[in-house]
């Protein structure tokens, strides 16, 4: 009897040992799939280390300086391209925030004259963002053109916002549907007010919803290329616009263009990467739900 | 004034104020999107060149849309953009499908190898192209041009002569990870009780891969599958800083070619109603998806 049950002992421990290697191999696998995914980031971030002469040949092996880093630092132009597009990111997320979170409350909370009414904005929101830029580009480049708005940050400024609100009411909307309606029943019945009621109560209660929106924008505006491209002049484009033409007139400084792509890489990426676990859970409540 | 005073009379009466706390947001999101594609659809039906204003504006009806549905290259790019994009969701779906599932079993390093394969999601796109065209794809200076070295054999120029496969491939290297964080949210919202029911049951891994896991997270991939669509077909920094649409016409897709129509045929009608034509695209494709998937759900 006990050599039966030793015998079955040993064996589950074989089994358990097998499975153990194969998780480590599994997970070994997956590792190099996506350190290969990773590498032209890496690559980058590593090319803009190198001189000229060294990023001219495609190695790994390399002596670090910051002499190209210097170069890209001290080049007026990108300079004024980073400040256009921090300005953009800066206001136009806060501004999506300011307009979106009240907006949401509305949507969610308040009663409208008909039943559903509040649900059918929420669709009518929701679809706006199927809308793509190009059917909206010729008729914004000929009022830009007239009104001379590519010549101030203002009008982009007031686009973004208006693209990325209907994104952050979305992704808003299912968070504050978690908040109980009998909070802020009560809430409203001891005589908050709105204002205070969404500041004291909703915005705490919502805390991971909102940052994850705030980012989720942030990112989408500080990559938007299309509007930014047609819409702007030299004074006014953004990073985007930069690295495309970047591109296309001094593709072969590697390392300057590694530099500058570094730039433009890396806060996004910061910005993905704290958020990418309440981006998980946040994106697909927004998206399944609604 | 008068408002605010009516606003104290009836405090949360029968409408209360809070509605109000919509109107700005409806009134920018009107104002910077609907007001403008409604004039595309106005400047859709007219005769109208930026360089040559002599000619004036003049009323064309539906000549414009009459001139490109009998044009065969508005047909040609139609299907090269169904192909660069159809092919682009297919492999994001698959790829992604497998990649998140690796990440939600218990593996080590998962949080690591999830940080690295999303990271191109944060990246604008005209980085991608710029990047991937300069230290990569590059004959001279690339990897590509290093690697081939190293093996003897001739170095491709993959740009130049497979621009399309090209693109897919960058497509699905900067949306694949969208796919996989939409889909990682769905498989984690599994509950733990189906899945160990399932393995009391004696599943195998094959059927709780696909009879189990998948159907469960239907809803996750349909919302993927429209988002990444629509983001592919905004698609336009990356093409511009590859290809270019070329060589010749061979990587236009729709939104590259309108861009073209306008900059380059300086023709503010047609320009419009290509895009008018592309949202009516856009809205048939994605109205049969939608369609297919209600279908697919019954039986179920």
């Amino acid at each position: 009897m006990k050599k039966v049950v030793i015998q079955r002992d040993a064996r589950s421990k074989k089994a358990a040992a097998k499975k153990e290697v194969r998780r480590w191999i599994i997970g070994i696998l997956v590792l190099i799939f996506a350190l290969f995914y990773f590498f032209p980031i890496l690559y980058m971030i590593l090319s803009g280390f190198k001189t000229e002469a060294e990023a001219a040949v495609p190695s790994l092996l390399f002596h670090p300086t910051l002499v190209t880093w210097k170069k890209v630092l001290s080049d007026a132009s990108m300079i004024n391209y980073l400040t256009n597009t921090v300005y953009h990111v800066v206001f136009g997320t806060l501004l999506c925030l300011v307009i979106g979170i009240p907006a949401t409350y509305a949507l969610v909370f308040a009663k409208f004259k008909k039943e559903g009414h509040g649900e059918s904005y929420y669709n009518w929101f929701v679809t706006t963002i199927l809308l793509p830029p190009v059917a909206v580009l010729i008729p914004l480049y000929i009022i830009f053109q007239q009104l001379n708005l590519n010549h101030v940050r203002g009008g982009l400024l007031f686009l973004y916002v208006g693209f990325h609100l209907p994104i952050c009411i979305w992704l808003l909307h299912s968070f504050f549907k978690d908040v109980p309606e009998e909070v802020v029943e009560a809430a409203k019945i001891d005589g908050c007010s709105s204002a205070a009621l969404i500041w004291r109560i909703i915005i705490p209660l919502t805390k991971t919803g909102i940052m994850t929106a705030g980012l989720l924008v942030a990112v989408f505006i500080w990559n938007e290329f299309f509007l930014g491209y047609n819409l702007t002049t030299n004074a006014t484009a953004t990073l985007p616009v930069y690295m495309a033409r970047f591109g296309q007139q001094q593709g072969q400084f590697i390392a300057q263009l590694s530099a500058s792509a570094s730039i433009s890489c890396i806060p996004p990426l910061i910005f993905g990467w704290i958020s990418q676990k309440s981006l998980i859970k946040g994106l697909t409540a927004g998206a399944v739900k609604g | 004034m008068r408002t605010m005073n009516k606003k104290k009379r009836i405090p949360g009466k029968k409408y209360p104020i809070d509605r109000t706390f919509v109107v700005p947001a409806l009134v920018i999101v009107a104002v910077a999107t609907q007001a403008p594609f409604l004039l595309s659809i106005i400047f859709s039906l007219l005769r109208w060149n930026i360089v040559r204003p002599d000619q004036g504006i003049t009323f064309a009806g539906l000549q414009n849309f009459i001139y490109y549905l009998a044009d065969s290259e508005f047909y040609i790019i139609c299907l090269q953009t169904v192909g660069i994009i159809g092919a682009s969701l297919i492999i994001c779906m698959v790829l992604g499908y497998l990649i998140a599932l690796m990440l939600d079993s218990d593996i080590p390093g998962k949080t690591l190898s999830r940080t690295l394969i999303l990271s191109p999601f944060f990246i604008m796109t005209t980085t991608t192209g710029v990047l991937w065209k300069t230290t990569i794809l590059n004959t001279n200076y690339g990897w590509v041009g290093k690697l081939s070295d190293m093996l003897n054999i001739d170095v491709v120029d993959f740009v130049s002569f497979y621009p399309r496969q090209t693109l897919v491939f960058l497509f699905v290297w900067q949306w694949m990870p969208f796919f996989v964080l939409v889909l990682l949210g769905g498989l984690q919202g599994i509950p733990g009780e189906v899945l160990e029911r399932a393995n009391l049951d004696g599943c195998s891994w094959f059927e709780m891969v696909f009879k189990i896991k998948l159907p469960m997270i239907f809803n996750h991939m349909q919302v993927a599958l429209l988002l990444g669509f629509i983001f592919l077909m905004k698609e336009f920094g990356l093409i511009l800083t590859t290809t270019n649409g070329g060589p010749g016409q061979k990587s236009y897709t729709l939104t590259f070619y309108i861009y073209k129509a306008l900059f380059s045929g300086s023709n503010v009608g047609r320009a419009a109603t290509l895009s008018v034509l592309t949202v009516i695209g856009m809205l048939i494709i994605i109205n049969l998806i939608q369609k297919a998937i209600k279908i697919r759900r019954r039986k179920l």
